[in-house]
């Protein structure tokens, strides 16, 4: 469905309920309003009650009056006396006049003239028609409202024909203030409060006038202001002055006012209006209060739901475009990977084709099994790259910590490199400032890992002559418990082009140039660093500009390890270091003060010459001398060599080199070093060595030449695969150790269950096997009966070489893990880590 | 001499009301200020004779705007005239009430002069500049007591439908007019012209002799002080007068028994006219003033309505004159409660915008300078100042208004002679 016909369903909607709700509302108005009316329409009812009771109250006073004056024969001035004696209220007054003349007394007088009693009513237009008057106790023959010609006063006048002395005929009106019935007439309901009475006869004028009843005639008020036509007013109005109703209408101000009216049953044709404007009646507002919540709740929602939906569009189209791109990416990395698989594994097949058919010639079988093992480890680099990659991304990249040594980590990175280093002469330094910490808790293995792809990318990428520096530097770290490990490696290579950066992490990336045609590499290095810095909650940035170099920096929290190498303190001595590198220089004479030594530092091989034969004139000799190989003027085995040769001087040298030193180490020895230090100096490295040279501590390491102490081992070698099984007894045999196959887990156990105590020193199980797999060996081996068969080292060998499988072969009982292909020298450690373990 | 001074008066007419005009635009451009409290809680009462007082009440809804707290009412006082005193001297004292010019020098009315205020008190900050001149009273003194809230006038009332119905003209000249009646009469109206006789208040006789006695006075102007003083000589002045009335009798324009089968000078008189068979109705702009709200109350105007106007008869061969005197005037109570509020109120309505709003509604001639004319009294507007004429101004009293008055009144019903009434001059009640 297009988005238009959302919308337009949602406003429909919208309209639809607000429709429905402003009509509910409007009919629950309506309905309030009508109780309200009928409530007003009863209240006037009341109100007719009262006033009717009121006015009969009145008329029947002024009815015992005529009763008193028609049975006494009185004059018209005794009869004045006597109802101005009779009546007491104050501002209540009578009047007595003839019927044929409207003239005659009043019982008050005029104000301005207390003598004058006289009253006339011929031009008031009140009394020339008496049809009104009926006889005395049938009706309340109540005036309308008129001007008293006595005190001005709008007054009303209760009325009874008398019949004085003579025979005359009389009006008697009994004369009150319309205000002091006004004071009384008030709404008793305090919601009505604003109502307005008014008392009308049967054509519509006014009897008594509310404030906002306008004009002389109600009627003519009504047709004034609201429309009527000629044709329906008589009816209209005839039903006012007949019945109980109520109706709204338009007050002079043109705003809506609701009148109710009600007939009073004992006055001739009166008629009781009461006027309210409508908005006074109208208290209930919640309704209004309603329909606007309800529509800012519809509109929110609305735009909510449009904007979430806008919002999942979009995450929907990005997700469309994630799967097609990872489709693609799927594709692509299919297609990568059969060209980078088939481009080392065309090596192989072919050179060892060629090989087949050349068997004579040894040079050329040499040449080719080099280039074959170099294809093999290519590939086994990008198998594991792979396998990398995607436990990375499925999540399942485990890292199993363990106390390690930065010292020997970065000894391996060196070693490691070095090889590179020289092939390509490049120039390297490795920088090391602060490094207090040398043991560490954390996943060594993935540690390594990342400082070696960037270290190799470095190397890789930059061309012969060039150079590539490492900085690694201790720092304070936020998190408790932890060091700020800083790895900077710098290079002057190819650098990189900013499109290619934007896409730095990405798998398969690798910076194309002409220069590095010939660079082999996974393109999976940078994204599984990448992951697995982020993995461990460290940060990586790169700086790089295209044909002048790039810069890794490595920013990791690490946490330190229990065990640390105390007391490293040596005698005070004086130590003379010498170095052009004025960074190495002072980081080395800090480490070597830190360790108790008077140090004095030269920056060249001249100076230190000179420094040396200055010391042994005067008989001073320094301690140690410590010289790095690769310096300006003379170098460091000339140096060294100067030193014996014309000083005579037979303190102990130490050559410090960031290089591999087998290529000099005839000739350093020739010179007269005692002994060598690789760079970067460390704190124990330089601690180690000089104790061994001064002779302070033994060297424990054996040499690892030498693999005698692993002559007469017994392995038993659990491997389903025969080709398996011959290049691990093939390699093992090298080393003297003798193996046992077993073709299946079954045949492992069975052998260790009728074999003598200590025929086997350990058991290498591979994991997959027909029959019975090497877990379930391995767990019923640790079920067997026999102690030392049950607990003789099982050694995973396996290509499941994920940690989890790792985890799964440790808990089925197995004392360690080696992932296939094997390589022989992990294997030889792990035999002697097992065999120093079992002493 | 007698043209020279009735062209110097209509000249200073003229220049009063240019002055007045330009004035006027000035003060138009004045937006009431409330000058008082606005919380103010308080009441004031109007009294007055008419049954009806749609537009004053406006005027109150208008005021309660600036006012809300402001409670005013209108008030009908019965017998108003004989009332007006005691009313005055009672406890419901009003704060303003109706008066009229013949009441002042009135001894009747002494005690009713005595309670109003001098409107002209510069302290009122009233702006009477807004009125015509000619139809502001001042007392002896010089104090303006009453101030004039419409403006009377006398013509009649023309059903322009049915001259053309009967391929008529509207007469302009005294000659058409008995001209037009003919035609009329020729064709089968039996009182071309009518209006209310039964009584000498506001009698048609009255309502066709008073101009031209007025125009009489006005050209004569040493007869003015012997009509004022009702000096029998003075009664030679009424013979144009009467003899017009006379004219119009004995030509058949008016058929007096016709007339008499109306009841009343106002409603009776307006539901005639409506009938629709009257081509000329003669009345005062008063009766005029209830012609809108009696249409919807007629029934034969309701099916058959047709338009009407509101013209001076030509009384000349020359036309008509405009005769141009106070309708009610208001004064204020000096002695009533709320006296600063009721000024306020006055101040507010004394502007040419609100007495034109009520000229508006009533429907009335305008008492302001600039004049906004109604289109029912539209014909009044081609007439020339020439024709114009404010008893006021000429100093015409309320007592000789009564002797052409019960003279006419004769006249018409053929109860006297011309002769006779002349003769009887001064001696009418």
């Amino acid at each position: 469905m297009k988005r238009i016909w959302i919308v337009i369903v949602n406003v429909l909607i919208m309209i639809a309920m607000l429709t429905f709700v402003s009509i509910y509302s409007n009919v629950e108005n309506k309905k309030t309003i009508n109780r309200q009316i009928e409530h007003f329409e009863n209240t006037t009812i009341t109100m007719e009650h009262v006033t009717e009771n009121y006015l009969e109250g009145e008329q029947r006073i002024c009815d015992v009056w005529a009763h008193y004056i028609n049975s006494e024969e009185m004059t018209l001035e005794e009869a004045v006396s006597y109802i101005r004696v009779s009546h007491v209220l104050a501002n209540a007054s009578a009047h007595i006049v003839y019927k044929d003349t409207l003239r005659g007394l009043s019982t008050r007088a005029r104000k301005y003239d207390q003598s004058d009693f006289d009253v006339s009513y011929e031009r008031m237009n009140l009394l020339n028609d008496v049809s009104w008057i009926h006889s005395i106790g049938e009706f309340i023959n109540i005036s309308r409202a008129y001007t008293n010609p006595v005190n001005g006063e709008q007054s009303i006048a209760f009325c009874n024909f008398i019949t004085l002395k003579d025979s005359r005929e009389a009006i008697l009106l009994r004369v009150l203030p319309v205000s002091e019935l006004m004071q009384k007439w008030v709404f008793p309901q305090e919601e009505f409060e604003s109502a307005e009475l008014s008392i009308i006869d049967e054509d519509g004028d006014y009897i008594i006038k509310g404030h906002s009843f306008k004009n002389s005639s109600f009627f003519e008020f009504y047709r004034s202001y609201n429309k009527l036509d000629a044709a329906s007013s008589q009816e209209f109005f005839n039903k006012i002055v007949s019945s109980t109703g109520t109706f709204s209408m338009l007050n002079s101000k043109g705003e809506e006012c609701i009148l109710a009216y009600t007939p009073f049953s004992s006055t001739g044709g009166w008629t009781l209006l009461s006027l309210m404007p409508m908005d006074d009646l109208i208290v209930n507002t919640e309704n209004w209060l309603l329909i606007g919540f309800v529509s800012i709740g519809l509109l929110v929602l609305f735009i909510f739901d449009l904007t979430f939906m806008l919002y999942f569009n979009k995450r929907l189209q990005v997700s469309a475009r994630e799967a097609a791109s990872a489709s693609k990416a799927k594709t692509d990395f299919l297609s990568t990977m059969s060209h980078d698989i088939r481009t080392p594994m065309n090596a192989i097949i072919g050179l060892t084709t060629i090989s087949e058919k050349n068997l004579d010639d040894k040079k050329l079988i040499e040449e080719n099994l080099r280039k074959i093992s170099l294809a093999s480890n290519h590939l086994l680099t990008l198998i594991n790259d792979i396998l990398d990659i995607s436990k990375v991304e499925s999540g399942k990249l485990n890292f199993i910590p363990q106390t390690f040594s930065i010292v020997e980590t970065v000894e391996n990175l060196m070693n490691l490199s070095q090889p590179m280093i020289k092939e390509k002469n490049i120039n390297f330094s490795f920088h090391i400032s602060k490094m207090e910490k040398e043991y560490l808790y954390a996943d060594q293995l993935r540690l390594n890992q990342i400082y070696i792809n960037l270290l190799s990318n470095a190397i890789k990428y930059t061309e012969p002559g060039g150079s590539v520096c490492v900085d690694m530097k201790e720092e304070e770290s936020p998190k408790a418990g932890c060091v700020r490990l800083s790895y900077k490696v710098s290079d002057t290579g190819i650098g990189m082009s900013p499109e290619f950066l934007a896409n730095l992490y990405q798998p398969f990336s690798r910076q194309t140039d002409s220069r590095v045609n010939s660079i082999q590499g996974t393109g999976l290095g940078l994204a599984i660093t990448k992951q697995m810095v982020d993995l461990m909650n460290g940060q990586i940035e790169c700086e790089s500009e295209q044909g002048k170099g790039t810069t890794f920096n490595v920013v990791l929290d690490l946490p330190i390890a229990d065990q640390q190498r105390e007391n490293m303190k040596l005698d005070a001595m004086d130590v003379l270091i010498v170095d052009d590198d004025d960074i190495l220089l002072d980081t080395a004479v800090d480490t070597l003060e830190s360790l108790g030594l008077n140090v004095e530092k030269a920056s060249g091989g001249l100076e230190a010459l000179g420094m040396i034969a200055h010391r042994h004139e005067s008989g001073l000799e320094y301690d140690i001398v410590i010289v790095d190989l690769k310096m300006p003027e003379i170098d460091g085995v000339e140096t060294i060599r100067r030193i014996r040769s014309e000083i005579k001087s037979k303190t102990p040298i130490l050559l410090i080199s960031a290089y591999e030193w087998s290529d000099i180490e005839e000739q350093a020895k020739d010179a007269g070093v005692n002994g060598f230090l690789s760079k970067p100096l460390f704190r124990s490295t330089l601690y180690d060595k000089i104790s061994e040279i001064l002779g302070t501590e033994t060297q424990s390491i054996e040499p690892e030449s030498d693999y005698s102490d692993l002559e007469g081992l017994n392995i038993l070698i659990g491997e389903d695969y025969d080709i398996n099984w011959e290049i691990i007894s093939t390699l093992l045999s090298m080393y003297g150790i003798t193996t046992e196959r077993a073709e299946n887990g079954r045949i492992a156990v069975e052998k260790m269950k009728n074999a003598e105590k200590g025929k086997y020193t350990l058991i290498f199980m591979d994991i997959q096997m027909p029959e019975m797999n090497g877990l379930d060996a391995t767990r019923a081996i640790r079920a067997l009966d026999d102690p030392w068969a049950s607990s003789i080292p099982i050694i995973a060998m396996t290509s499941d070489a994920f940690a989890e499988n790792v985890a799964e072969c440790l808990n089925a009982g197995m004392n360690g893990h080696i992932a296939k292909p094997v390589d022989i020298k992990l294997v030889i450690k792990e035999i002697r880590r097992i065999k120093e373990e079992r002493k | 001499m007698k043209k020279l001074f009735y062209v110097i008066l209509v000249i200073l007419v003229s220049v009063f009301m240019f002055a007045c005009k330009k004035d006027d635009k000035n003060n138009d451009s004045e937006v009431f200020e409330p000058s008082l409290n606005t919380d103010t809680d308080c009441s004031i009462t109007v009294v007055g004779s008419y049954d009806n007082f749609e537009a004053l009440e406006a005027e109150f809804d208008k005021f309660n705007e600036f006012y809300p707290n402001v409670r005013l009412s209108y008030l009908k006082l019965d017998d108003y005239n004989n009332n007006l005193g005691t009313v005055l001297e009672g406890n419901d004292k009003p704060n303003i009430f109706f008066t009229y010019t013949w009441m002042m020098g009135n001894e009747k009315y002494n005690s009713v002069v005595s309670h109003m205020e001098d409107l002209s008190n510069k302290d009122l900050n009233l702006k009477l500049d807004c009125i015509r001149p000619g139809l502001i009273n001042k007392d002896a003194n010089g104090k303006v007591l009453m101030l004039p809230v419409f403006s009377r006038t006398y013509g009649m009332l023309i059903n322009n439908d049915l001259f053309k119905k009967e391929g008529l003209s509207l007469p302009n000249t005294w000659n058409e007019l008995l001209s037009t009646c003919a035609a009329f009469k020729n064709k089968g109206y039996d009182s071309p012209m009518m209006g209310y006789s039964e009584k000498s208040s506001s009698c048609l006789m009255n309502t066709i002799a008073y101009p031209l006695f007025v125009a009489e006075l006005a050209k004569n102007p040493e007869a003015l002080s012997l009509a004022n003083n009702l000096d029998p000589r003075a009664g030679e002045y009424m013979r144009s007068a009467l003899e017009a009335v006379d004219q119009i009798i004995n030509n058949n324009c008016v058929d007096i028994s016709k007339c008499d089968e109306i009841k009343d000078n106002y409603t009776k008189v307006i539901l005639r006219f409506f009938e629709g068979d009257v081509p000329m109705m003669i009345c005062t702009a008063d009766t005029v003033s209830g012609t809108k709200k009696r249409e919807s109350q007629s029934e034969a105007f309701t099916k058959s309505p047709f338009n009407y106007t509101f013209a001076p008869i030509p009384l000349t061969n020359d036309g008509g004159y405009f005769i141009d005197s106070p309708s009610i005037q208001f004064s204020i109570n000096k002695d009533c409660d709320n006296l600063d509020m009721t000024n306020e109120f006055m101040r507010f309505l004394i502007s040419s915008k609100e007495l034109n709003a009520m000229a508006s509604i009533k429907p009335l001639v305008t008492p302001t300078i600039d004049m906004p004319l109604d289109s029912v009294y539209a014909p009044f507007g081609n007439i020339p100042s020439s024709r114009t004429i404010s008893p006021e101004v000429l100093g015409i009293k309320d007592n000789l208004t009564v002797q052409i008055k019960v003279a006419a009144f004769n006249v018409g019903r053929k109860d006297m002679t011309i002769d006779e009434a002349i003769a009887m001059y001064g001696s009418f009640k």
